[in-house]
């Protein structure tokens, strides 16, 4: 393998891995704003990650801009729909969640 | 300054982009003097208007100046909501030629003398002659005519900004360049087809949006170096995302999920739009932290964990974007834990 | 080889992606659901992307962009109308 596909291999299985880690964090945790919690990190690195081994395929060239291109909208935008989402069922008055036992700290 | 007069404020205005936030900061100073002096609160809105070769006639400049004036007087009174002020707005200076700032200088400071003002307020990018930097000269020589002076806070951003402004040429050619730059970036040519199409589509969006997508004047110096510090900022960025990664990954791994969520809410020093936005997106990448509201520049975050409560409040995120945005010295500002415990003491 | 492990990832998104339609479907809340479309999108995004640099098809990344773009469209614009009830915008 030359170094540029282990680097490919490397980076897809970052973002692989953290594209489960978002999965999984989305059935575990318990409530709408910690489910963004996942989705808006773990997700946008995964996404980062796997564009950047599309990047690194690509070799140096035009298609590579491009991929960059998505991959920085991709980071800009995750975070900012996940805080609009967030924001939106804050509004709703959805409560967050804080323990089984309700509150039990000041 | 004599304490007697210190509630009597002069302000000049013109056309600027944070005039309505000096004119609330006025009114608020105004009656904030006024509250520990007991002295009555007066605002006078000062727009001096120079005699000079222009395009428009004088008569022109004099009725936009006049309706500037009405615009200011109407805001100043919405501020001052009932409180005891009083306001006017006065054009000066009609018959005058205005080139220095000496001349501003002594137009207002004559103006003042004749209604007992003893504060000029200035607008932090009051600037009447253009292109020239106005503001400390004319500051130094009012203040050596005697009069205190004192400039409004930089920039922060009204909610109920209308969403199409007073838009320049250099906004509506920056945002032309912009889009016909990303039209050939997606095409990949730069042949003559490309090149006339592109221009044809950067122009309407161009012309339909200049007034609307650059919410503050383009000024290219400022912005290189914003964009410098900031591709300083990015590696810092990616770190703290590292780290916030691994440890959700860790959280949502673990067996007994080990979360203990908790809504904080704090203000940012940070102080516009786009500062915040910046600050909001970081800190919604970073460790266990998500902004949820945002207003001005109060902030609403959710938090996973104990541990990213602290470093939320130990404010490396919210100093590391106050560097890109103002430099190195405004880095300097206390973190959100010691201004709270400032405010509990 | 690389084309090979490109399409493998592609399909693990694609699994992955069955879970934000499992927490669409399941809900409880509206935004849980917007989320987890968000999500999805998201995913297909990506697999569009590797589906591309796999089969030597560069043509499918402007769809990329566009699908990116309109999924972050999506997601404002369900909050915003969330919101304000009809006032979007």
């Amino acid at each position: 393998m030359t170094p540029r596909e282990i680097a490919v291999v490397v980076l897809i299985a970052g973002g692989v891995f953290f594209a489960v880690v978002a999965a999984v964090g989305l059935i575990r945790l318990p409530d709408v704003y910690a489910r963004a919690h996942s989705t808006s990190k773990s997700e946008t690195l995964g996404a980062v990650l796997t564009l950047g081994a599309v990047a690194a395929s690509y070799g140096i060239g035009f298609n590579t801009l491009k991929v960059v291109l998505l991959l920085l909208f991709m980071f800009l935008t995750n975070p900012t729909a996940a805080h609009a989402i967030t924001r939106a069922a804050h509004e709703l008055g959805i409560e967050p969640w804080t323990g089984e036992e309700g509150e039990d700290e000041p | 300054m004599v304490a007697v007069t210190e509630s009597r404020l002069l302000v000049p205005v013109d056309e600027s982009a944070s005039l309505r936030n000096t004119v609330a900061h006025a009114v608020e100073e105004a009656l904030d003097r006024a509250g520990e002096s007991g002295s009555p609160a007066a605002v006078h809105f000062v727009y001096p208007l120079a005699e000079r070769i222009s395009f428009r006639s004088s008569s022109t400049r004099a009725e936009s100046a006049r309706s500037l004036l009405d615009r200011v007087a109407s805001w100043a009174e919405e501020d001052a909501n009932g409180a005891d002020v009083t306001i006017e707005t006065a054009l000066v200076a009609t018959h005058e030629y205005l080139s220095t700032p000496n001349d501003y200088a002594d137009v207002l400071v004559r103006y003042a003398n004749e209604h007992d003002l003893g504060l000029a307020v200035f607008d932090p990018r009051y600037d009447p002659i253009g292109s020239t930097p106005l503001l400390p000269s004319l500051e130094a020589e009012v203040r050596r005519a005697g009069l205190g002076v004192e400039e409004a806070p930089r920039n922060a951003e009204q909610s109920s900004q209308p969403l199409v402004r007073r838009g320049t040429l250099t906004q509506f050619f920056a945002l032309f360049a912009a889009s016909f730059g990303f039209y050939l970036l997606l095409a990949g040519s730069v042949a003559p087809f490309e090149l006339a199409t592109g221009a044809i589509s950067a122009g309407i969006v161009a012309v339909a949006l200049w007034r609307v997508s650059l919410t503050s004047p383009v000024a290219p110096p400022d912005t290189v170096k914003r964009l410098v510090r900031f591709c300083l900022y990015v590696p810092f960025l990616l770190w703290e995302i590292v780290k916030a990664n691994v440890e959700i990954a860790y959280i949502v791994l673990h067996p007994d999920l080990p979360i203990d969520p908790e809504m904080v809410e704090f203000d940012a020093a940070v102080w516009s739009a786009l500062p915040v936005t910046t600050l909001a997106n970081s800190i919604t990448l970073t460790p266990g932290t998500l902004t949820v509201d945002v207003e001005r520049q109060h902030l609403i975050i959710h938090t996973l964990t104990a541990s990213a409560r602290e470093d939320l409040f130990a404010g490396t995120l919210e100093r590391a974007v106050r560097f890109v945005f103002y430099g190195r010295a405004a880095a300097r500002i206390p973190s959100p834990f010691e201004r709270r415990e400032e405010e509990e003491s | 080889m690389i084309e090979r492990v490109l399409l493998g990832a592609a399909t693990v998104f694609i699994l992955v992606s069955l879970v934000g339609v499992y927490r669409t479907i399941v809900g409880p809340t509206t935004p849980d659901r917007v989320i987890a479309i968000n999500f999805v999108g998201s995913n297909v995004v990506i697999v569009i992307a590797l589906i591309a640099a796999a089969i030597g098809e560069p043509g499918a990344l402007d769809i990329a962009l566009v699908y990116a773009l309109l999924n972050f469209l999506l997601s404002i614009s369900i909050s915003k109308f969330q919101v304000e009830r009809g006032g979007v915008l």
